[in-house]
């Protein structure tokens, strides 16, 4: 200190005072307090994570999830990798769940309406309230959503004590099928279908991959069937319908049939199958009258294109028909189902790749039919007191319907949702459910297999909710009903050992070890044979009528690959944020129309259009999307939330006010696929929140795919031949020697800063793109586990979404004028940890360096946010803080950070580090056991974790034994862009295979 | 203009660039003088006198601070471990069963005791405490001769990154700054 004051004291100095008084707030001046416990919980130490094996109650899938939990504190969710659903993988959704627990909009405690407010009651009055109004009221009305099988259990013994009429609802609710799988085989069920060995699969519109049935088991099994396996053997998968949703875009080939004309083309290809019916059985009549020739002006398809198509059907090894689906519930629904069914009976499926042994057992059997019934008794006035649980109907039923009209006019109504919505904001009574993640439960996804959900944490404290089994429990006690159980908790387990036939000590270690696994087996008595037999209805399998104008395009409203109906869930950052996997839209709706519909028109993407159908009309920007008929645009549900929270209101337009209040006539299904309807233009252009660079790859080799013909013969394209350039400054190209091998980077010369080459491990990464299914998963799991934060809209428009992952989508092929190859390639982006990386040379501050272990780091105290970094990397994947985005999420919402990560401050640049605190996770904990080094498979990203596809290894790329290594000497390992530019890459993608030529392999 | 904007814009990026190091201090202070920072005159709410506890009666650290060696935390000892022993040991003068009696009371109404937090690394650092204690660092290399304080005193502090990196350098551990900073 003698020569006075040294630079770096200066710039401490400096750094206070000109930073100003937020650098104040950082310093450790103020007394913090560390709060021991008094009694520590046995299970928890401080800084360790402990995992409850639970299930996810976000669909009617229920996939078994890993809790990770800190502090007693829910921080992750995950996929439970031993359980028999979805064997560890998880959607978007599932992880979203982590904001419906700390959703900040949660009603704090129970509130009844008083002098037009709702105002806070205790638990023992709103008990005693609803008794009383139970016991004066005439005709009670309870309308349930989705329920595990010991909460409809208490429901419907609810019900029968309080003489309370149970309705139940699922706007998602797959009726049609139900209904067609009564008439043939006398099994009201939703089969379960075997896509891992199919080598042929069809889907007559069932998004299987996003929405439909068990959307993330039927990944994991897709991805199995479709990826290509080792002898060069490749599923083919053809998609029928007249939209493409992200299942469709996983097609090898699309079918483009006119709207609601499934059911014909399935029929006609059964007649091709079954000899012209001769070998239908009992359908030998209605097959028999459904020849291609008689089917191809109402399909839109060439007769030949039926005939090869029912040919390729039947000639593979094993196939499988799926649908329609929900989306494509017409008029003429069952008939439809039932019409697949017959094709999947006289290829011989039925019993083997179409399943009704163990059928899916997730959804709540009801339809529409039931709801409607419930309306015309509100609107008879003959109902005085209606209760809502788990459902949203105000905004899921369709406008035409009138359920919203109705409801309001019933005297007395009573929510149990946990946070606002549209029903339960015109509630009289509020009785706040707990969250899933804080409550006792199960399901029952297929026969045999009890999916359990046990509470990973106390209630949030800010929020004083009950679990609805117990309210309705204690009340049918207060009527003088009480049950035989004290609570829910004991009503789900005394269940469980009644099935299982145990008790006492058995049933103990029984029911401990299913908590610890997730699941429960119990006996079931089903082989699963099925007889066909004559159709008690009769039945029209032709198009069905639509609404409107018949000069206009059809409505086609699909349920959201993020929200599913969003009926629930609408009030969740994570999943508005979240690009759609088609449209990589984020927040907003729009309505897909085909480019040339739109040019006819004279609109282009960003009009905003008036959508007008006879039921109703709602204002939403335009999209020309390639993948829609040119006589159909198409309307995502889960929009247009009016009531449900700060993230949820405003955002889109609700496609059910363009629909009818109808129900198919057979099943009682809601008609989602009813009406046609027009589009005016308002004048108005839209800035629209898409992620979307271009969604062409203008020939750059992004992601090149290669002929499942010329497999085997690529070796002469990769590797040895390959030749690698490097853009200098001066001299444009130099090529670089390279074998091209990703365990040999870096390569001489790129030995850069502190880089050990021998040093080991070596991180690495391989994404199988025939694998990937562009769900986005991953982009979700990773902000869950990275603390990536939500932007919002706007910020979205100006391009500074902060997604670490980057679901790219490109179309190469889609084309809805005839059936044929349709082609869209997915990429997962994300930071391709190059070894020669563009980045590292122009940070001022070696705040971005590469670590010896091959990972490109990210240092957020040394970064100052010039970003140049961002300028200079060719793969887009560094994102910057422009605004301190983390600080204006409210309370709880912010509980949900991952206290292992950093969470990061405007002014500075992140992206992905591979996940570095699993690694350091792993590290540490082989050293507490002494054990040398990481073994393979212990370090595992979130996105790697969530994958339902299994797309992605990673691993120590420097152990030729660990799986990277392995999978990156598959022919289809490719580099993004390094031939190019030299910047080896430690991420290595396959190549996608397809069934058409694709150019020398490149794109 | 020009100019008066380029040394605005100086003194901005040198004043974030310096950021790192001025969140690990105790302070304005603490950042201008280079003797580390004064023993913390923050009262605790009970005068736990580390030195009978870890001197004369030769408890080992880790009996209380029981997660050091499997988790990135210490851990603070929840009140029932006090209670394990103060059961039946009241403390000799009455000024050590005064305090005895507080850790009591404390226990008895179900509340934690609110200590006043000594040692803190900033936000964006990782210290885990397990991979220090299976290196066989020694808790008083970081934490002073604890088992001789009455009252605990902030030794090494402020926790700088150049004090982390002095340890490293001598042990030949990673100095990737990945390894704490993520």
């Amino acid at each position: 200190m003698s020569d006075g004051i040294k630079r770096r004291e200066f710039l401490k100095v400096l750094g206070v005072s000109g930073a100003g008084a937020s650098m104040v707030g950082c310093s450790t001046e103020e007394v913090e307090r560390l709060i021991p416990y008094v009694t520590p919980p046995e299970e928890i130490t401080p800084g360790v994570a402990t995992w409850y094996a639970s299930t996810c109650n976000e669909c009617s899938a229920h996939c078994g999830l890993w809790v990770k939990t800190r502090e007693g504190r829910v921080v992750m969710v995950e996929g439970n990798p031993s359980h028999p659903i979805s064997k560890g993988g998880l959607c978007s959704r599932g992880h979203s769940s982590l904001q419906g627990l700390y959703n900040p909009d949660r009603f704090t405690g129970p509130m009844a309406r008083r002098n037009g407010q709702l105002e806070p009651i205790t638990w023992e009055e709103a008990e005693q309230m609803l008794a009383e109004r139970l016991r004066a009221s005439s005709a009670p009305l309870l309308i349930a959503g989705g329920a595990g099988p010991s909460m409809s259990s208490v429901l419907e013994m609810f019900a029968e004590a309080a003489g309370v009429g149970l309705v139940r609802n699922d706007p998602l609710a797959d009726a049609p099928l139900r209904e067609a799988g009564r008439m043939a085989y006398a099994r009201a069920a939703i089969p379960s279908y075997d896509l891992e060995s199919a080598d042929f699969i069809l889907s007559f519109g069932a998004d299987f991959l996003e929405t439909w049935g068990s959307p993330v088991a039927y990944t994991k099994q897709f991805s199995q069937a479709s990826g290509v396996d080792e002898e060069g053997h490749k599923s083919e998968f053809v998609f029928v319908g007249p939209r493409l949703g992200l299942t469709g875009m996983n097609a090898d080939e699309w079918v483009p049939i006119a709207p609601g004309s499934e059911g014909l083309l399935a029929l006609a290809m059964a007649n091709v199958i079954s000899a012209g019916g001769r070998n239908a059985g009992p359908y030998a009549d209605i097959v028999s009258a459904f020849t291609p020739q008689s089917v191809a002006q109402a399909t839109g398809l060439e007769t030949d294109t039926i005939e090869s198509l029912a040919e390729r059907f039947r000639s593979a090894g094993t196939s499988v028909a799926l649908g329609p689906g929900v989306a494509g519930q017409h008029r003429n629904a069952t008939a439809a189902n039932l019409a697949v069914l017959i094709l999947n009976e006289v290829a011989g499926n039925v019993g083997t790749s179409v399943r009704y042994g163990d059928a899916e057992t997730g959804a709540v059997e009801t339809s529409f039919s039931d709801l409607s019934g419930a309306i015309s008794a509100m609107q008879s006035g003959s109902v005085d007191l209606v209760m809502v649980y788990g459902c949203n109907p105000v905004f899921s039923t369709p406008g035409g319907a009138g359920f919203a009209a109705a409801y309001a006019s019933v005297g007395f109504k009573v929510s149990f949702a946990s946070t606002m919505d549209e029903t339960a904001a015109q509630a009289d009574l509020v009785l706040p459910d707990h969250h899933a993640l804080e409550s006792w439960g199960d399901a029952w996804p297929r026969p045999g297999v009890v999916s359990l959900q046990q509470p990973a944490m106390q209630p949030v404290p800010l929020f004083d909710s009950k679990a609805t089994g117990d309210v309705l429990m204690s009340v049918a006690g207060l009527l003088g009903q009480g049950f035989q159980e004290a609570t829910f908790y004991d009503f789900v387990r005394s269940r469980w050992a009644e099935a299982s036939g145990t008790s006492g000590d058995a049933f103990e270690a029984l029911w401990k070890d299913a908590l610890r696994r997730g699941f429960l087996e119990v006996p079931v008595d089903d082989d699963g044979a099925t007889a066909l037999r004559t159709p008690d209805q009769a039945m029209v399998f032709d198009v069905p009528s639509f609404d409107g104008s018949a000069e206009d395009p059809v409505l086609v409203v699909y349920p959201s690959p993020r929200f599913g109906d969003g009926a629930l869930n609408g009030n969740r950052p994570w999943l508005h944020e979240l690009p759609d996997p088609v449209s990589k839209m984020a927040w907003h709706s729009w309505v897909e129309v085909n480019p040339h519909t739109a040019e006819r028109m004279g609109l282009r993407s960003g009009d905003v259009v008036t959508v007008t159908s006879p039921h109703g009309s709602v204002e939403v920007p335009l999209w020309e999307y390639p993948g829609v008929r040119e006589d159909v645009v198409a309307l995502a549900m889960g929009g247009g939330h009016t009531d449900a929270g700060q993230y949820a209101d405003g955002n889109g337009v609700n496609a059910m006010d363009l629909l009818p209040g109808e129900a198919e006539a057979l099943s009682g299904s809601a008609v989602y696929m009813a009406t046609r309807v027009s589009l005016a233009a308002t004048g108005r252009r839209y800035k629209m929140a898409t992620i979307e660079g271009s969604s062409t790859q203008s020939n750059r080799p992004i992601t090149p795919a290669v002929a499942i013909a010329e497999l085997g013969h690529a070796e002469e394209d990769h590797g040895e031949g390959h030749e690698l350039k490097e853009l200098q400054g001066v001299g444009g190209f130099v090529p670089v020697e390279t074998e091209g091998r990703p365990q040999d980077y870096p390569l001489e010369g790129s030995q850069h800063g502190q880089y050990d080459p021998e040093a080991h491990p070596r991180w690495a990464m391989a994404i199988d793109l025939d694998k990937c299914t562009g769900c986005s998963a991953c982009v979700t799991a990773c902000q869950a586990e990275n603390n990536v934060p939500w932007v919002g809209e706007q910020q979205v428009q100006m391009g500074r979404d902060m997604g670490w992952i980057r679901l790219e989508r490109y179309y190469e092929t889609v084309d809805a004028t005839h059936a044929g190859p349709v082609d869209v390639r997915f990429m997962p982006m994300l930071c391709q940890h190059c070894n020669n990386a563009p980045c590292e040379p122009v940070c001022p501050v070696y705040a971005t360096y590469h670590s010896p272990n091959g990972i490109n780091q990210q240092v957020y105290n040394r970064c100052v946010g010039t970003r140049y970094c961002a300028n200079n990397c060719p793969y887009k994947v560094r994102v910057f803080n422009w605004y301190r985005y983390t600080d204006a999420i409210p309370e709880p919402l912010n509980w949900q950070w991952n206290p292992d990560v950093t969470v990061r401050d405007n002014g500075v640049m992140e992206k992905c580090s591979f996940c570095i605190q699993r690694i350091r996770e792993a590290e540490n904990l082989a050293k507490i056991e002494g054990r040398e080094g990481v073994p393979d498979g212990a370090v595992v990203p979130a996105c790697q974790s969530t994958c339902p596809a299994d797309a992605i290894v990673f691993g120590n790329i420097k152990d030729p034994t660990s799986r990277v290594a392995e999978v990156v000497e598959s022919e289809r390992t490719y580099r993004v862009l390094d031939e190019l530019i030299n910047t080896q890459p430690g991420v290595s993608y396959l190549k996608k295979v397809t069934f058409h030529d694709v150019e020398s392999g490149e794109h | 203009m020009t100019k008066r904007w380029f040394l605005g814009s100086a003194t901005v990026l040198a004043a974030l660039g310096s950021l790192a190091f001025v969140q690990a201090q105790g302070g304005e202070e603490a950042a201008v003088e280079s003797a580390p920072a004064p023993a913390t005159s923050a009262e605790q709410p009970i005068a736990f006198p580390h030195s009978i506890h870890a001197g004369t009666d030769r408890i080992p650290c880790m009996y209380c601070h029981f997660s050091a060696e499997r988790s990135v935390d210490a851990g603070i000892p929840p009140v029932r471990t006090c209670i394990g022993c103060h059961q039946v040991i009241n403390g000799t003068t009455p000024a050590q069963q005064r305090e005895i009696q507080k850790v009591r009371d404390y226990f008895n109404r179900g509340e934690a005791i609110p200590w006043v937090r000594i040692y803190k690394v900033s936000d964006h650092v990782r210290f885990p405490h397990m991979r220090h204690i299976a290196a066989e660092i020694d808790c008083t290399e970081c934490h002073g001769a604890v088992a001789e304080m009455a009252v605990i005193e902030e030794v090494n502090q402020p926790l700088g990154m150049g004090w982390c990196i002095s340890c490293h350098l001598e042990n030949d551990a990673s100095r990737d700054c990945a390894v704490c900073h993520y």
